[in-house]
């Protein structure tokens, strides 16, 4: 008895592609979940940075008909909606499905040299649990009173029927809980996967960065989504069977609504990392293959995301410094934030260091990690201003905090997905994407992002509050109108440019060039099998002798005539001792 | 692949360009109507904040321009073609120890600036409430918010709140110049977030809490107060006006809303008399 | 690092099982461990506990309540092992006994939410009310859901043992990872109940 054993594939169309088990068929059904969604949750985006920039004008084109009662305008119910679903959506239901849900499934089996995951039957289920979240979300768009309103925070008592009577708001509450607990699905079978299902050889010193940083990711999700459940469950009581977990205040309730806040950032702040550790992960990755350089300090890059780990799980109150905290707790907590710089800074002056005397080839999925750099190093940076309560005194609840959040948690996730869609897009679909579209799709995004997020930044710095439907009515505002002006406009080309990525990846996934097995020249045991891959991935598991990153090495180059290394390639003995110490 | 390359040098030249742009139009000094930066600082203690900002400022904006240039430099020297890759896990002890060391520099140097300063002004200002409530001076003002307005109430000649000389207010607050002002921040239904962007300070008003601030204002003239946290459809509309006025002038107001509110006093209108007594003192 | 112990197959495939329920159970443990922040949070902020007016919970029932589900766990434990033996009737057996156990404590469950509410406390009397009920009723959905895993361990014991497939097969001393799982899970909504009982009904 194999502990993996190969089936037989499945023959009929619903075993093959709607119920399938196999990690590849899931991967690729959350990535058009993901990119469905993500959609969906720009066009809101569109929509308010049309408020910010034509406050109350008609929604020029799509206004009559998306908004038919108030005449095409954006009114200040409708807008609340739309931020609080553009958060949630994106957060939630784009970048979880398209980093964790599709990459996490796509590369863990594969560059561990496993067959599958460790339960396929729980990570089938895992993906439909997750879309029964998301037609949640779709249903409360239609319900009485409009969807969700309170903000992505869902902060009570405004979360409660106090604040937004209505069905909307519980389903979406719902939603929340029902995805997380598609998520600890995943998790669940992400950390066994890792733990068990590693092939000969492959120590966890020898795994990509990328299922480090999934691995670690999943770790968080496993530890801290129930949290969010049990926030998302308590606040579900309170809004339909009457309880008083959250409600306080004149409105007649005796519970606390702070509880909910507590219970929130213990979850939100390792949610940032969840996001991010797997964009950390694919740079570091990135980086050293297109730089044809190993990694920089491997193991630096390793401690450095368990450092973060553990302390994402102990910084939450920053979030809370001006909520009325204990002055000595509130700066403990900021203490723990300043103190998450470091293992930052390690990872930053490692990516340098690895493209530094590299030979640096430039295709898209490189570009796109570069730009996350670029942009993690604009988000990362105005982090610390946040994480110190002083200064967070003035900027709290500003655009300053959401250009920062945009750039971290949206602009590098999000670039690091397209990286990672890049990069795999071979493997992943068998064919090769437009490589001059890719370019195109990355040069728009990044001049784009820099500026939609800049110019939150910007305005944040001049004192602008987050979440106004009309910023100008107050006076110390009034001279930001020009600005946000032309920063809806850059918004609108960011959202225009993507067009170029549909259209990239649907006519590449029709009719793109064959892929080879190895386009890329790399080590890692993925690219070892066919593209696509065969539906048990390996006929036979490999068995694993080196790290991930083996770029360049004199002897290499002089015996095989090319820069790189598989993981799993024998040499003869005296280059093998080379290699054994430079691990 | 030359002209392309060229392109891209181009494009990511522009894309370093217009970040450092934006930080230096963020940093710029305010000029009003125009320009983009802070607020008028109108506090006592604001500078603080400004100072702290700036100085950070200066730090983020020096990492980021050196790992911009890093990284582009690399892109230039190294790029593929030029030589073959340097085989080197950068694992040696010296690597390490430079990685770690140069982390540790820059978190002491950065980190340990804002640690500092922000422990030095949170416990000699924001936060030192015991020095506000000792100046015999000091204004106390209750601040009842709602959706969507700001209640403030005066304890009045007497000092005490609930009163028959209570000053009630809505959206109004005015307060005299140089003089210490403590409020007490309420919330009757949803969580807002008291906000005055030229005294650079911000606090919740949570429903079942009593949350307090303090600032004092330096320069005579009107300033917003705004709601930072969502509350609701009309948030946008939550404002306010603080006015900061001369002493003389404040007194004198004083005591005709004072009398004006004892005049409209009534026992049996017991919404009116929402206030509490003061917590700390 | 790097060394695999070389464990049997069926071994392994048993520790994969149970490494996963485990990292389930860890997960499902912090949404345990959320709500006991609530109740310690609110409890911390309160002058008095119960809050003046609102009655105190009864211990007596709780307790038995408490050892019944106890003596369920020892049956199902009991159950794995003559299992693992081939003891397959004795199995099924002590199976059923758990289940009798499980489903007794619901009904005790049900008869302290009576007392409770006879005594004043409701839904909505602010955190203490809604902790007792919610919280206790969570678990209680829990126990629900292992009686319907219970339920299906006995229908999956029925039947000879021969085959090939196993996902099929009746469970017997060569098919025992599901059943170990299932205890695994009983034990954890054992152990959630030991410290409701402590904390929310004795302290």
């Amino acid at each position: 008895m194999d502990l993996q054993p190969i089936h037989a594939p499945p023959t009929s169309f619903f075993w093959k592609y709607i119920l399938s088990t196999d990690h590849k068929v899931i991967a690729k059904q959350f990535i058009w979940a993901g990119l469905l969604f993500l959609a969906f949750g720009g066009m809101l985006a569109m929509a308010i940075r049309w408020q910010w920039a034509y406050p109350g004008a008609e929604v020029p084109a799509v206004g009559k008909l998306l908004f038919p009662r108030s005449g095409g305008v954006i009114t200040p119910g409708t807008y609340q909606s739309i931020f609080t679903m553009h958060g949630l959506i994106m957060i939630f239901f784009a970048i979880t499905p398209l980093m964790i849900g599709a990459f996490g499934n796509y590369c863990i089996p594969l560059m561990i040299g496993a067959r599958d995951m460790a339960f396929p039957w729980l990570n089938a289920m895992s993906f439909w649990t997750f879309v029964v979240s998301q037609l949640l979300i779709l249903a409360s768009f239609g319900v009485q009173l409009g969807t969700a309103a309170a903000g992505w925070t869902t902060y009570p008592p405004l979360s409660t029927n106090v604040g937004t009577p209505g069905m909307g708001q519980t389903l979406v509450v719902m939603a929340i809980f029902v995805t997380g607990m598609a998520t600890i699905m995943g998790s669940v079978n992400y950390v066994t996967t890792v733990i068990r299902f590693r092939a000969p050889g492959m120590t966890y010193m020898r795994m990509p960065l990328t299922v480090w940083g999934l691995w670690l990711t999943a770790i968080l999700n496993v530890l801290f989504v129930p949290v969010l459940g049990s926030a998302a469950l308590l606040l579900t009581l309170d809004r339909t069977f009457g309880t008083q977990f959250f409600i306080a205040g004149a409105a007649g309730g005796k519970g606390d609504p702070i509880l909910f806040q507590h219970l929130f950032w213990i979850f939100g702040h390792p949610e940032v990392y969840i996001l991010i550790l797997p964009a950390w992960g694919i740079v570091s990755d990135m980086l050293s293959f297109f730089a044809r350089k190993p990694a920089y300090w491997y193991k630096g890059s390793v401690y450095a995301m368990c450092a973060v780990t553990v302390l994402s799980a102990v910084v939450y109150g920053h979030h809370m410094f001006i909520t009325g905290m204990n002055p000595l707790l509130g700066q403990g907590f900021m203490l723990l934030t300043l103190i998450i710089s470091v293992p930052a800074e390690v990872l930053f002056l490692n990516w340098l260091h690895t493209i530094w005397k590299g030979s640096i080839k430039l295709p898209s999925p490189m570009l796109f990690a570069l730009g996350v750099v670029f942009v993690f190093g604009l988000g990362g940076l105005t982090g610390i201003f946040l994480g110190t309560i002083s200064t967070d005194l003035y900027l709290h609840d500003t655009m300053f905090v959401v250009g920062h959040f945009h750039f971290t948690m949206a602009a590098a996730s999000f670039l690091a997905s397209f990286s990672a869609l890049y990069f795999w897009f071979p493997k992943m679909f068998g064919r090769t994407m437009n490589e001059s579209l890719a370019k195109l799709h990355f040069w728009g995004s990044i001049i784009g992002i820099t500026l939609v997020f800049g110019g939150q930044m910007v305005v944040g710095y001049s004192g602008q509050q987050r979440r106004l439907y009309d910023p100008y009515q107050y006076t110390f505002l009034s001279h930001l109108h020009g600005l946000n002006k032309a920063t809806s406009f850059a918004a609108f080309a960011l959202g225009l440019i993507q067009l170029v990525f549909v259209v990239n990846f649907i006519q590449s996934i029709l009719m793109g060039k064959k892929a080879e097995k190895n386009p890329w020249k790399i080590g890692t045991l993925e690219w070892e099998t066919d593209s696509p891959p065969a539906y048990h991935n390996f006929d036979v598991i490999p068995t694993v002798i080196r790290g991930p990153h083996e770029y360049s090495n004199p002897e290499v180059t002089k015996l095989l005539g090319r820069d790189w290394l598989s993981q799993t390639e024998v040499l003869p003995e005296a280059i093998e001792k080379d290699a054994e110490a430079a691990e | 692949m030359t002209a392309n390359w060229r392109i891209q040098s181009a494009m990511s030249l522009a894309a370093g360009v217009t970040a450092t742009l934006l930080g230096s139009v963020a940093w710029a000094a305010p000029i009003p109507e125009t320009g983009y930066g802070l607020p008028l600082d109108a506090s006592l203690d604001g500078h603080r904040i400004d100072w702290l900002i700036k100085v950070t400022m200066g730090f983020v904006v020096i990492l980021f321009v050196i790992m911009c240039i890093w990284m582009a430099a690399a892109i230039i020297k190294h790029r593929d073609g030029k030589h073959t890759a340097e085989y080197d896990h950068g694992n040696a002890r010296h690597q390490i120890r430079f990685a770690a060391g140069l982390s540790a520099l820059i978190f002491f140097v950065v980190d340990g600036n804002l640690w500092a300063n922000a422990s030095i002004d949170l416990n000699t200002a924001f936060w030192n409430f015991s020095g506000a409530e000792a100046k015999p001076d000091a204004v106390r003002i209750e601040i009842n918010s709602h959706q969507w307005a700001w209640d403030a109430r005066y304890g009045g000649p007497d000092g005490k709140f609930n009163t028959k000389d209570d000053v009630v207010t809505l959206n109004d607050i005015r307060v005299p110049v140089d003089t210490p002002i403590i409020l007490e921040l309420a919330s009757a239904d949803v969580i807002h977030s008291f906000y005055l962007p030229n005294m650079r300070i911000k606090q919740d008003a949570m429903p079942g809490m009593i949350n307090r601030m303090w600032f004092q204002a330096t320069k005579v003239g009107e300033y917003d107060i705004a709601c930072a946290q969502h509350c609701g459809t009309n948030h946008y509309k939550m404002k306010g006006t603080l006015t900061v006025m001369s002493k003389q002038d404040y007194a004198k107001w004083a005591a005709e809303a004072s009398a004006n509110g004892a005049r409209v006093y009534s026992e049996e209108d017991t919404g009116a008399h929402w206030g509490w007594d003061w917590k700390l003192n | 690092m790097g060394t695999v112990v070389e464990l049997h197959p069926r071994a392994r495939e048993e520790f994969t099982s149970s490494l996963g329920m485990i990292v389930f159970l860890a997960s499902w443990a912090m949404m345990f461990a959320a709500l006991f922040f609530v109740y310690g949070f609110a409890r911390s902020k309160s002058l008095s506990w119960p809050p003046p007016g609102a009655p105190s919970l009864p211990v007596a029932l709780p307790a038995l309540n408490t050892a019944v589900l106890l003596a369920s766990s020892a049956t199902f434990a009991r159950g794995l092992r003559e299992l693992r033996r081939g003891h397959r009737s004795a199995f099924t057996a002590m199976v059923s006994v758990t289940f009798g156990l499980g489903a007794v404590f619901l009904g005790l469950q049900l008869l302290v939410f009576r007392q409770v509410a006879a005594s004043g406390l409701s839904l909505g009397d602010g955190i203490y009310g809604a902790v007792f009920y919610a919280f206790t009723a969570f678990h209680g959905l829990h126990v629900a859901v292992g009686l319907a895993i219970l339920l299906w361990v006995l229908f999956r014991s029925r039947g000879a043992a021969h085959g090939t497939d196993r996902g099929s097969l009746p469970f017997s001393e060569h098919n025992t990872i599901a059943v170990r799982v299932c205890t695994m899970y009983w034990h954890f909504v054992d152990a959630v109940w030991v410290l409701m009982f402590f904390t929310i009904y004795v302290l």
